[in-house]
């Protein structure tokens, strides 16, 4: 479970304070498939960064399974992220040397009690179809295949939420309905929370629940299903 | 390790300019410093036989490069100074009388009188390659040192002509015939360039290098240029040869502490002078890792926000980037000091005899160089890997 409790982060432009998120407070549940959405500047990528232990808030706190994170030190919250957030990019994010399967494995390297191995590995890349791309480096697969290749590597470490950057932002329409149920399917048999930052109404359709943000404010919280119940 | 090597093919070109600067920067550290090895080698062979003994010579004399000569009667009063335990003459003349050599990494051939008997005496100690030690009393006998024995390629039993004949030599030039009987191993010093005859034999050929006018009216049988003076056991050598110079008109007797410090000074020297120049050519080896790596991490700024993302610490970035800064120097010293071996191989097996060998290559020179290249290699990677390891994965996973 994820505790969202009066979370601002506010930057200086010049003389201007931005308030990228301003006080938000929500929860969420182990195993919902959420997406945050807005549109550009309403502050849902600061939110994602802020999930993701990238970005120290300003105020406020984040709970994740019962650990209060704004004390951490940066790798404190860096082994937290390897235990327990997995990420998806909209740009991939692959590392070019490496191979499909070298990808998904890459998170284990950091991992200071590793909870994957190979076959978990192995396995994931077979549930999101690439048992025969294994051993592509990414310059050989197709934009929709490296997504499929990140998606396998943020569930690597079996973390207790993935979160999504516009994760389909980067391929057609075609594709991105096949991501989105991929990620669906992960949601569901694996029971690892999802929570996606999108612009793709059709993917945030796609979700139990629907966060809309705007001016750094929770403007709306509609659950469309519960957590791993929607079709 | 794997994706450490696929960086480097990553970008062939970049990769290989600068493991090159290092290769060339270990091979100027390979070469100059089996020179100075040698050289030193050389030194530290003079240094240790020096220690042990006091060399006389005349007043005129610094002790070990001869004034005039000595009359052999003085050994008898050296003999007689607290403290002497042997005293025996000495005279050395050149092997090859008129050859010019301004520059040169070794000692210049030579022959010297010997008894074998001194050898039980002297700190450095010659060993046997093969025949015997001389018989002092019989003329005619020679043994030879390694590097000379080479040079005129003999082995005991063949017969050599010394001193060697130049070619604008007077009418009346002598020369003398003896038989092989020992060739004595390496030492890498003193005794490698050494061809040693008895004291009589010695004494003949000083004789015949002095002008007619005194050959003539010279007994030289009765003189030595000077004499090797070895002390009782505890006997401190400085203050002997003090008391040799109180106490023994005409001589002088040099301390071997003065001696043993000039050699070591003179190594010392060509040390530094050696190993500056191949450092400086390892400053600029190492400025192309810097580069190289400021460059990696430039490129790979997206990967560093990535792998932050995903767990790695701080200390995980930066071992990452240290380690292939590492790995270009372990490539660039195992590289360079390949070919640096390859070079003095080659060198000294076309360098003439008479030279002999100028560049050693030994197991500690192999680890300084290799160790050398790495330490270098970790060193140019630690400022682009803090810059890594510092990188905000926010900006980093959303740079161009």
């Amino acid at each position: 479970m994820i505790e969202i409790d009066q979370l601002s982060k506010h930057y200086k432009q010049g003389k201007t304070v931005v308030r990228a998120l301003d006080e938000v407070s929500f929860n969420i549940e182990s195993g919902e498939f959420l997406a945050i959405v807005g549109r550009s500047g309403s502050g849902k990528t600061t939110m994602l960064d802020s999930l993701g232990l990238l970005l120290r808030p300003t105020s406020g706190r984040i709970v994740i399974d019962g650990m209060e994170t704004s004390t951490l030190k940066d790798d404190q919250k860096a082994r937290l992220r390897g235990s327990k957030i997995g990420f998806i990019f909209q740009e991939y994010n692959l590392l070019p040397t490496l191979t499909a399967f070298e990808n998904v494995m890459l998170p284990l390297r950091y991992a200071a009690k590793p909870k994957g191995d190979g076959e978990w590995a192995r396995a994931l890349l077979e549930e999101v179809g690439l048992e025969d791309r294994m051993h592509h480096r990414p310059d050989q697969l197709s934009g929709g295949q490296q997504q499929r290749v990140a998606i396998a590597r943020s569930l690597v470490n079996r973390p207790s939420v993935v979160l999504g950057d516009e994760p389909t932002g980067a391929v057609d329409t075609e594709t991105s309905a096949q991501l989105a149920a991929i990620m669906r399917r992960m949601n569901r048999q694996h029971q690892v929370t999802f929570v996606l930052v999108t612009h793709d109404l059709d993917l945030a359709a796609e979700t139990d629940r629907v966060i809309k943000l705007k001016d750094g404010k929770v403007v709306s919280d509609e659950t469309t299903a519960p957590a791993g119940v929607a079709a | 390790m794997n994706q450490i090597v696929r960086n480097l093919v990553r970008r062939k070109l970049r990769s290989f300019l600068t493991i090159s600067g290092i290769v060339i920067g270990i091979v100027a550290l390979t070469t100059m410093g089996a020179l100075a090895n040698n050289f030193n080698a050389l030194l530290d062979g003079g240094a240790k036989y020096y220690a042990g003994y006091v060399p006389v010579g005349d007043a005129s004399s610094n002790g070990v490069t001869s004034g005039a000569v000595l009359p052999l009667a003085k050994a008898a009063e050296i003999q007689a100074v607290p403290g002497v335990a042997r005293v025996f003459p000495t005279i050395t003349v050149a092997a090859k009388p008129g050859d010019l050599q301004v520059v040169s990494l070794g000692l210049p051939d030579y022959i010297s009188s010997y008894d074998p008997a001194e050898n039980a005496y002297s700190a450095l100690k010659t060993t046997f390659a093969s025949g015997r030690a001389l018989d002092p009393s019989a003329a005619g006998e020679i043994v030879l040192g390694s590097s000379i024995a080479t040079e005129f390629n003999k082995k005991v039993g063949d017969s050599i002509t010394l001193p060697v004949k130049p070619a604008d030599a007077n009418p009346g030039f002598l020369q003398h015939s003896y038989t092989v009987v020992g060739i004595l191993d390496k030492t890498l010093t003193a005794p490698d360039t050494g061809a040693f005859v008895s004291l009589g034999d010695a004494q003949q050929l000083f004789k015949d290098q002095l002008p007619v006018a005194l050959q003539t009216n010279l007994d030289i049988s009765l003189y030595a240029a000077g004499f090797d003076v070895y002390g009782t056991p505890g006997t401190n050598l400085d203050t002997l040869a003090d008391r040799i110079n109180a106490q023994v008109s005409g001589v002088k007797a040099q301390k071997p502490s003065k001696l043993v410090a000039a050699l070591v000074a003179g190594g010392a020297l060509f040390t530094e002078i050696t190993m500056a120049a191949a450092l400086l050519a390892l400053v600029i080896g190492g400025l192309a890792v810097i580069n190289t790596m400021i460059m990696a991490v430039s490129e790979r700024v997206r990967e560093i926000g990535l792998k932050k993302a995903i767990g790695a610490t701080t200390k995980a970035v930066m071992g990452e980037f240290l380690l292939e800064s590492s790995f270009i120097g372990l490539i660039g010293g195992v590289v360079g000091f390949g070919l640096g071996f390859a070079v003095t191989t080659l060198i000294n097996a076309t360098m003439p005899p008479s030279q002999g060998a100028i560049f050693l290559v030994t197991p500690g020179l192999a680890l300084l160089c290799i160790g050398f290249a790495l330490g270098l290699g970790t060193v140019a990677g630690i400022i682009p890997a803090f810059r890594a390891s510092r990188m905000d994965p926010v900006a980093a996973l959303r740079s161009n």
